[in-house]
């Protein structure tokens, strides 16, 4: 059984800090020949924010007509989800809080519904990373993202110990992330570390 | 002698008339029985892109996206009192107020980078910032993770991070409407901030 990646990459601007340590961490990944990566660029989706109607507190769908028809699936078979996201104004940029505000539709099933996000067999065995960068050199810049990531993740049965971070700080113009001391070695090191987590776990 | 003072409420949920955005129409009624001039925008309703993050406006300070965001930052910019309204979506404020925040980096870039912009201290205390918003849950830490957003986001357009009119434990009320205080409690805000401002522009001799 091969081991599924999804991972999206959430900024607006294509092949930025955000995007490029999003494919340092799959091109580590993709050197395994048992793990199958999909990236998606979120601009591109088609993903309409939550429209807030609660609908999917009775009907176990969303109401909207859009990319997460593609995307369902694939989030609930996928053993690692990925989120690249930049901080813009000290949060996530809206196009990624639009993506984790269309999670309700996981949560409505989880704690309204009580029904199971994946089968039994696989709960405890999805891991999340959420990878970041940020203009400012602020230590607390990430704070403000947090809390909405690990809803992202809690709702998909990703528990909270089994979400990695990769946060990068003080890189604004597109390539900055290029000249960091560590950033790439940190992302290849997540990505294999992950990898072989994420593979005893499914061989459990 | 107070002096007139105008205030612009901006609703940022998706779901007309619901918890938040009738939360901030108690506050709104209580500017205007203060006799201050009322203008409400629902985002919703506007055509508007998020930032694509192009960086343009660090070198230009203009924004190269034509829409509806634009005007808006214009008409804050013409008010004493804003207030910004969000319900709680996965911890932070929702989408579309998220995308609005993020279109001030042209602002932004005017004031850190190109410093073209800058408000004196006298202006800051004049113009108030208020964050109204209401969440499902009853955490006390539900609104944390958005006070960053909005402070920033008051810090950039030059009004002071006023308060905050926030609910929780919607879910448990079965709406605003079923809070004891909450809706009172905004209203009462909405008369104190503009007789606050009214003071100060008199005593700074803003027209």
């Amino acid at each position: 059984m091969p081991v599924k990646v999804l991972a999206f990459a959430g900024s607006p601007r294509r092949h930025g800090n955000s995007e490029t340590l999003l494919d340092w961490v799959l091109y580590t990944m993709r050197q395994d020949p048992e793990v199958e990566v999909e990236k998606v660029v979120l601009v591109e989706a088609n993903i309409n924010p939550c429209r807030g109607c609660n609908a999917c507190e009775t009907l176990n769908k969303c109401v909207q007509r859009d990319g997460m028809d593609y995307l369902h699936d694939r989030i609930i078979n996928a053993d690692i989800i990925i989120l690249a996201a930049p901080i813009f104004c000290m949060g996530v940029c809206s196009q990624a809080k639009a993506l984790i505000d269309r999670f309700q539709v996981f949560r409505s099933r989880k704690y309204v519904l009580r029904l199971p996000i994946v089968p039994p067999e696989r709960k405890g065995k999805r891991l999340g990373i959420f990878l970041s960068t940020a203009g400012q050199n602020w230590d607390h810049v990430f704070d403000g993202a947090i809390p909405s990531v690990k809803c992202f993740f809690h709702v998909i049965e990703v528990k909270d110990k089994d979400i990695h971070y990769l946060m990068v700080n003080n890189v604004d113009e597109k390539g900055a992330i290029l000249k960091h001391p560590t950033a790439q070695r940190e992302a290849e090191r997540l990505a294999r570390e992950v990898i072989t987590e994420v593979k005893a776990r499914l061989a459990r | 002698m107070p002096l007139a003072v105008s205030v612009l409420g901006i609703s940022g949920s998706p779901r007309r008339h619901g918890n938040t955005e009738t939360l901030l129409d108690a506050f709104l009624e209580g500017t205007k029985n203060a006799g201050a001039s009322v203008e409400k925008v629902v985002l919703k309703e506007l055509d508007y892109t998020p930032c694509q993050g192009c960086n343009v406006c660090h070198r230009t300070g203009v924004c190269i996206v034509k829409d509806d965001a634009l005007p808006l930052f214009d008409r804050i910019f013409s008010v004493d009192c804003l207030a910004v309204a969000s319900p709680i979506y996965s911890m932070g404020i929702t989408a579309e107020l998220k995308g609005l925040i993020d279109r001030a980096q042209y602002i932004w870039a005017r004031k850190f980078i190109l410093k073209t912009l800058y408000f004196s201290h006298e202006h800051i205390e004049c113009h108030k910032g208020i964050f109204i918003s209401t969440a499902g849950l009853s955490w006390d830490n539900v609104f944390d993770a958005a006070f960053p957003a909005i402070t920033a986001f008051f810090n950039t357009l030059g009004f002071e991070y006023y308060d905050n009119i926030i609910a929780n434990n919607m879910d448990q009320y079965e709406g605003i409407r079923g809070h004891p205080t909450a809706l009172t409690e905004a209203s009462r805000k909405g008369d104190q901030v503009v007789r606050v401002i009214g003071d100060l522009k008199g005593r700074f001799g803003q027209g």
